[in-house]
């Protein structure tokens, strides 16, 4: 209470000598503000909690103690930043920063919120808006952000602003065991970046409009669960990792880009890959030079190409659903992966012991991808009716192509594809429309008189 | 243009006589219909398998459709005499031509619109119904393809001395074009060098109206990344309005030429006699 009094005297006094000097009083109460939260934070002692009044204060603030900066309850609590400097800097353990708003659309270097060396930190319910990285960590471990918004805020005058430019939104180096939960990333570069960070938890977030939804680079350990991804170049890239689980996320619609998947597995090693939902992407599952991963209880469904393997060894595939894709799997030098029991719906099995499995195994065709890879160029013949019939033509060899031993006879739980967008009632309409239109001119044409 | 319409009436009423028209049709509707409801996912809707495989269902029966009907029209008039009899009234050759050109295609269109509406309607109460889009890029791509390769059967058509040399022509033409093009190009383009395969593929692509056809409608539905980095800035391209104004010139194009020239070659054959 005698800190809180001493402060307000403190506001009233140093209000009072500056609404002299300064033309404005807004501006002057502006200023006051943020000096004073700066101030604030400064003699503020370790473990107290500053509670914030509505209201914008001027970046960037430093904490390098532990403390708590919290909005008042239905306070509207701004941070406006427009340094170069990070909007808020956490170089402590155990700083807790929740409720508000960060607005630091200027786009720069430093990261919107900084947090460097920190321990045990707490980061809930913000809105961040960034012309850079959302939240950068940089050896910092134990903590947890979440429920916060990041989104993409930064603009430039003379063009466009380019993917390569964007910062991610949350961006972890060396930084290990965080929970990162409940999170909105919209229209960063990458959602959530890890690079040389282990154990971290990334849960029930959701990724618009980025790069990548998460990005591991060198983790061990990550876990990546209930997340849901859209419009992203690809879902989950998943690079040089070992023990990872990505499991019950969903994945839907990253088909605009030549490099889109949904989830992206390349050097992995003895990671779970379980229950996810990729729907709708250019290639659902895609899997390059990794090894001993588990792959199972995934639905695939209307992607372009389901399942994509090259040069992946030892992986174990089975229990898959794979629906509704153009081209259900391709796989090329990949040998020794374990495929069983998944359901493919464009192959036809046949099952006279009656145990649900096809007994006649299905072979996955590596053959436009060999033509593609040779010349690029022929990838313009993806599924012409033409490019089928030779593919169906060049069967040598086949001893050596990657086969589900026992595929599904019939799929297990619903198939339905569930996005919608267009409009259905419409094409039936159209449909009475034109059958109505063609028998009339059949009639009217076409009937002996 | 009376005559132009009297020939095209004319055709429209034999085309609908003709029992080939009605198993056409038959084929067609019950194709897209069985299609559909083997992959009925509940719904149908961008690039996906059921579109996938009803699109390739298409590119295998229009065009053979097309070439059939419309070469054997014209190849009929030569052998049963009809056009001599014709030639003798003032009816212009382009007349004649545009005429038979357009009644032909008024058979096709009624054609596709039974198999569409039948598969639309029967594909609703049966629970795999069609998204908006997508049933109207399918119904333009079927339109589309079976009017160039009907334009492609006049010339056939002209060029034939009887049905059976139409039919020759014909299948050969459609084998070509939609069965053995991908391995003919493999094996042909695989001698260019390689910088020069990417524009010789792009520029023989025009030339095949079935490949012209799909590519634009794959592109339409969404499925443009799927042909990779070498193809990416064009198929940005073809995806905007843009496109669609340039397929919809490279159509017109193509079926005013072969159209042309089988009025020119039909021209020279009636003033020599």
């Amino acid at each position: 209470m005698k800190v809180a009094a001493s402060l307000a005297v403190m506001l009233i006094a140093l209000l009072c000598s500056n609404a002299g000097i300064l033309n404005s009083v807004e501006a002057a109460k502006q200023n006051e503000t943020d000096s004073d939260l700066q101030a604030r934070i400064d003699q503020a002692k370790a473990g107290d909690i500053i509670t914030l009044a509505s209201g914008e204060y001027e970046g960037p603030l430093t904490i390098s103690k532990p403390l708590t900066l919290e909005a008042e309850p239905g306070a509207e609590v701004t941070i406006a930043n427009k340094s170069e400097q990070p909007a808020v800097t956490v170089a402590s353990h155990d700083v807790t920063l929740t409720g508000f708003r960060i607005n630091d659309a200027a786009m720069k270097e430093q990261p919107s919120i900084l947090i460097n060396r920190s321990q045990s930190f707490r980061l809930a319910n913000l809105e961040i808006e960034t012309g850079s990285y959302g939240i950068r960590m940089a050896d910092s471990n134990q903590g947890e952000i979440r429920n916060t918004l990041i989104e993409w805020a930064g603009e430039r005058a003379d063009a466009p602003v380019k993917l390569s430019e964007k910062g991610n939104g949350i961006d972890l180096y060396q930084s290990h065991d965080n929970v990162l939960e409940g999170n909105t990333i919209i229209a960063m570069h990458d959602g959530i970046y890890m690079e040389n960070s282990d154990r971290n938890t990334v849960a029930a977030n959701r990724f618009e409009r980025l790069r990548y939804g998460v990005h591991c680079m060198y983790t061990v350990g990550t876990v990546i669960r209930d997340n849901a991804g859209e419009y992203n170049i690809t879902g989950a890239m998943i690079m040089a990792v070992r023990e990872v689980e990505v499991s019950s996320n969903r994945f839907a619609k990253q088909n605009e880009n030549v490099n889109s998947q949904g989830i992206l597995l390349f050097d992995a090693e003895s990671s779970v890959i379980r229950d996810n939902v990729t729907e709708g992407n250019r290639v659902g599952l895609y899997v390059e030079q990794s090894a001993r991963n588990t792959i199972t209880g995934n639905r695939v469904i209307g992607n372009y190409i389901g399942l994509q393997l090259l040069k992946a060894e030892d992986n174990q595939i089975t229990d898959n659903l794979f629906v509704g894709n153009v081209v259900q799997a391709e796989a090329k030098q990949s040998v020794r992966n374990e495929l069983s029991a998944n359901y493919w719906d464009a192959f036809q099995g046949i099952d006279t012991d009656g145990d649900g499995g096809s007994d006649i195994r299905y072979a996955i065709s590596p053959f436009f991808q060999s033509v593609v890879k040779a010349k690029p160029a022929f990838q313009l013949f993806f599924q012409a009716p033409s490019f089928q019939f030779l593919e169906q033509l060049f069967q040598s060899d086949k001893e050596a192509w990657t086969k589900d031993a026992e595929p599904l006879m019939a799929p297990s739980g619903a198939t339905a594809v569930q996005a919608a967008g267009e409009d259905h009632g419409l094409s039936m309409a159209v449909s009475i429309m034109l059958l109505c239109a063609a028998v009339a001119i059949l009639i009217k044409t076409g009937v002996k008189k | 243009m009376r005559h132009l319409i009297q020939v095209a009436a004319r055709e429209t009423r034999l085309g609908f006589r003709n029992p080939w028209a009605y198993s056409f049709m038959a084929l067609f509707a019950l194709f897209m219909l069985g299609l559909l409801l083997i992959n009925a996912q509940g719904y149908v809707q961008g690039y996906s398998g059921t579109t996938g495989t009803l699109l390739n269902l298409s590119v295998y029966l229009l065009p053979l459709m097309a070439l059939l009907l419309g070469s054997f029209s014209l190849a009929t008039e030569k052998e049963e005499g009809s056009w001599e009899l014709l030639s003798v009234y003032p009816l212009s050759t382009a007349s004649f031509i545009v005429g038979k050109y357009g009644g032909l295609a008024l058979v096709l269109i009624v054609i596709v619109s039974v198999g569409f509406g039948l598969s639309g309607l029967i594909g609703s109460l049966a629970g795999a119904s069609f998204g908006f889009q997508t049933y109207v890029q399918l119904l333009v791509f079927s339109v589309s393809v079976s009017l160039l390769y009907l334009a492609v059967a006049m010339l056939v058509g002209t060029i034939a001395k009887n049905r059976w040399q139409a039919l020759t022509i014909g299948v050969s033409i459609w084998f070509f074009t939609v069965i053995g093009w991908a391995p003919i190009l493999l094996a042909a383009l695989g001698f260019l060098p390689y910088p020069l395969i990417k524009p010789v593929l792009s520029v023989l692509t025009l030339l095949n109206p079935a490949e012209l056809a799909r590519l634009f409608t794959v592109v339409k539905l969404g499925g443009g990344s799927i042909m990779g980095p070498e193809y990416y800035e064009w198929m940005l391209w073809v995806k905007r309005p843009t496109g669609t104004i340039a397929y919809i010139a490279a159509v017109t194009v193509w079926i005013g030429a072969a159209v042309g020239a089988s009025q020119l070659i039909w021209e020279r054959r009636r003033s020599r006699g």
